[in-house]
């Protein structure tokens, strides 16, 4: 199997606190990844130096075998790194179907050929299409014309993986997609993340394990910032390490599984 | 794949172009209206601010970014063409040209440093600059300029036989350019570049996770909307025939960001509401008030005092301007009719 991403000894240093220490981080092609630990163990850091949300203070990371260490982000889009946030993170003064025009794939390439993009409107037949499409692989049809800042929580993550699936990434990373959410509708996420993970690469943050040890076909646990343990969901959940110099207590173990 | 089935259930329609035309119809009555109660002369001064704050608007209402360094290139377009009329031809359309591309070039290698800064560095650096360009007008350039005194720069005939002096065809040609520079805006807020614009306002640094170069677009808006800053100053000079170093101070920014708040920032509509407004109370005011003063036999304060309330009132009880206001009746009149049995 090939690796889509890797990092070498990957770091990120905040005045004087170390988020990101030293981390060897990889994913295969095809392979659905699970990132756990506790709160503040720098996953989220992690993700926003794959995606370029800031550069790393040392080491490099390696994007289908070309350095993308110090490239912008709007470039690692460009070459198939897609991101959802913690915290969803779509346009709340735009509608739902404005958001979708943005990453529809056409106009990614048209940005090149001006002339469409800034003078043909937006409200073309064929743009309105593709963003039905990709509303209705989320169950968003009906909601196109709404006002996001007007959205439940849980649509606007649905619209969020709709916004970034439209971009077409190779590597999809989602930072806590279940945080915040229901049970119906972490049930409606999780349906829909496996039906993203057949067709791409996909790495979750995710605090509960349980809701994705089903999921995921590997587990990668960090803890203060470096990776302590990595392997197949079972094994890394028994291993002594994670439960003990993790969790520390056997209860907490419990209760996040 | 497409089916139109797709887009009904959207619920959204595909938007005709000719719609445009209706819109355009609809200000060009707007305008007669008015010329129905004002002097063409002052109307056209009129219409010349509305471009102006056409232009402001885009940079500010639609893409967040407020600057204090707008009039440079008003003045910039305004004083190329005032030069170009004196030293190298009369030609209207000519000097006009002349001075969009000095200020789409000006614009253009400016916005490369101005576009790096955020807030309120962004309002002031840009302020800094008009400053030197105010200096620059009235004093190493006061040779061409003739600095404070004024310089006076008549054009010959557009196209041959229209006469700028006269009134009517000034008021005519700063008609149609306003036309013009509206549709223009509306084709390119209502294009996929428009939302982009917009969501780099609500926020610049997620744009980038959408695989947009936000520098690359930002810089983009500030060329187009200092050019047609530009394109305003320009009229200007073709219909005054006169310049003075007062179209290029940074003072008269402040006007113009008074008038998109007062219409309703990132509304085109708002913007032409908030300019007539404006420009009512600017020129109104101060020969109503004398007259009031006599009729309720107190003293009544400068009108700029009123402006200020009328400010103050935007700005605690209708945020989004006059356009806010009439969008939210609209829709609580839709919503109460809707739910009526
Ligand atoms: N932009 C930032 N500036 C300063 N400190 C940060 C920043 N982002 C994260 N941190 C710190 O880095 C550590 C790791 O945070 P984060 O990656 O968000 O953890 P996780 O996602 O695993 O909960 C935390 O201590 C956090 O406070
Ligand atoms: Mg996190």
């Amino acid at each position: 199997m090939n690796a889509l991403i890797t990092t070498q000894k990957l770091t990120k240093r905040f005045n004087g606190l170390t988020a990101v220490n030293r981390v060897d981080f990889g994913v295969h092609e095809g392979q659905t990844s699970g990132i756990i630990g506790p709160n503040g163990s720098g996953k989220t850091t992690l993700f926003n130096l794959l995606s370029g949300y800031f550069p790393p203070s040392d080491g490099a990371i390696t994007f289908q075998g070309r350095d993308i260490t110090r490239i912008p982000p709007h470039d690692r889009v460009k070459l198939g790194v897609g991101r959802t946030f913690q915290l969803v993170s779509v346009f709340t003064s735009l509608t739902a179907w404005e958001n979708l025009v943005l990453t529809n794939v056409r106009f990614q390439r048209a940005e090149i050929a001006p002339p469409r993009f800034f003078f043909r409107t937006a409200q073309r037949a064929e743009i309105l299409d593709d963003c039905a499409h990709a509303l209705d692989w989320v169950g968003l049809t009906d909601k196109a014309s709404a006002n996001v800042a007007e959205l439940s929580y849980g649509d606007k993550r649905m619209l969020e993986i709709a916004v970034v699936l439209s971009l077409k990434p190779r590597l999809l990373l989602l930072d806590e997609p279940l945080a915040g959410l229901s049970d119906h509708e972490i049930a409606q996420v999780v349906a829909l993340i496996q039906r993203i993970k057949t067709e791409r690469t996909v790495v979750i943050i995710e605090h509960k394990i349980s809701k994705i040890v089903d999921l995921v076909e590997r587990l990668v646990v960090m803890n203060e910032g470096r990776l302590i343990c990595e392997g197949a969901p079972e094994d890394v959940l028994r291993d002594p390490q994670v439960r003990e110099c993790y969790w520390g207590k056997e209860d907490q173990v419990a209760a996040n599984l | 794949m497409n089916t139109p089935a797709d887009i009904r259930g959207l619920s959204i329609r595909p938007a005709p172009r000719w719609k445009i035309f209706g819109q355009l119809a609809l200000i060009a009555v707007g305008i007669l209206l008015l010329a129905t109660n004002i002097k063409l002369h002052w109307l056209t001064d009129f219409i010349i601010f509305f471009i102006l704050v056409l232009s402001f608007d885009l940079l500010y209402g639609y893409m967040g970014h407020l600057s204090f360094g707008h009039m440079l290139y008003y003045g910039a377009g305004a004083y190329v063409t005032g030069l170009f009329l004196v030293n190298v031809g009369k030609n209207p359309i000519a000097a006009l040209f002349a001075g969009l591309a000095v200020a789409a070039i000006l614009s253009a290698v400016l916005g490369l440093i101005v576009m790096r800064t955020h807030g309120a560095s962004f309002a002031l650096i840009n302020m800094a600059f008009n400053e030197i360009g105010f200096f620059i007008i009235r004093s190493p350039l006061a040779k061409f300029t003739r600095g404070d005194d004024g310089l006076s720069c008549s054009s010959a005939k557009l196209f041959g036989i229209i006469d700028l002096s006269d009134d009517v065809s000034a008021f005519l040609f700063v008609g149609v350019m306003l036309l013009l520079v509206f549709a223009f805006l509306q084709v390119l807020t209502t294009s996929p570049f428009g939302i982009l614009v917009r969501s780099i306002k609500e926020n610049e640094k997620r744009v980038a996770f959408f695989g947009y170069d936000t520098f690359r677009s930002k810089w983009i808006v500030f060329v187009v909307s200092s050019t047609l800053a530009a394109l305003a100053g320009s009229i200007f000079t073709l219909v005054r025939g006169f310049l003075s170093p007062q179209v290029i101070s940074p003072f008269g920014n402040v006007e113009v960001i008074f008038a998109v708040l007062i219409g309703g920032a990132g509304n085109l509509y708002g913007a032409l509401i908030g300019g007539a407004i404006f420009m009512l109370i600017k020129n109104f005011l101060p020969v109503m008030i004398p007259e009031l003063s006599k009729v309720v036999g107190v003293k009544l304060p400068q009108w700029e005092m009123w402006l200020g309330i009328i400010l103050l009132i935007i700005v605690f009880a209708m945020r989004k301007g006059v356009v806010g206001v009439i969008r939210s009746q609209w829709h609580y009149r839709l919503r109460a009719a809707r739910s009526a049995p």
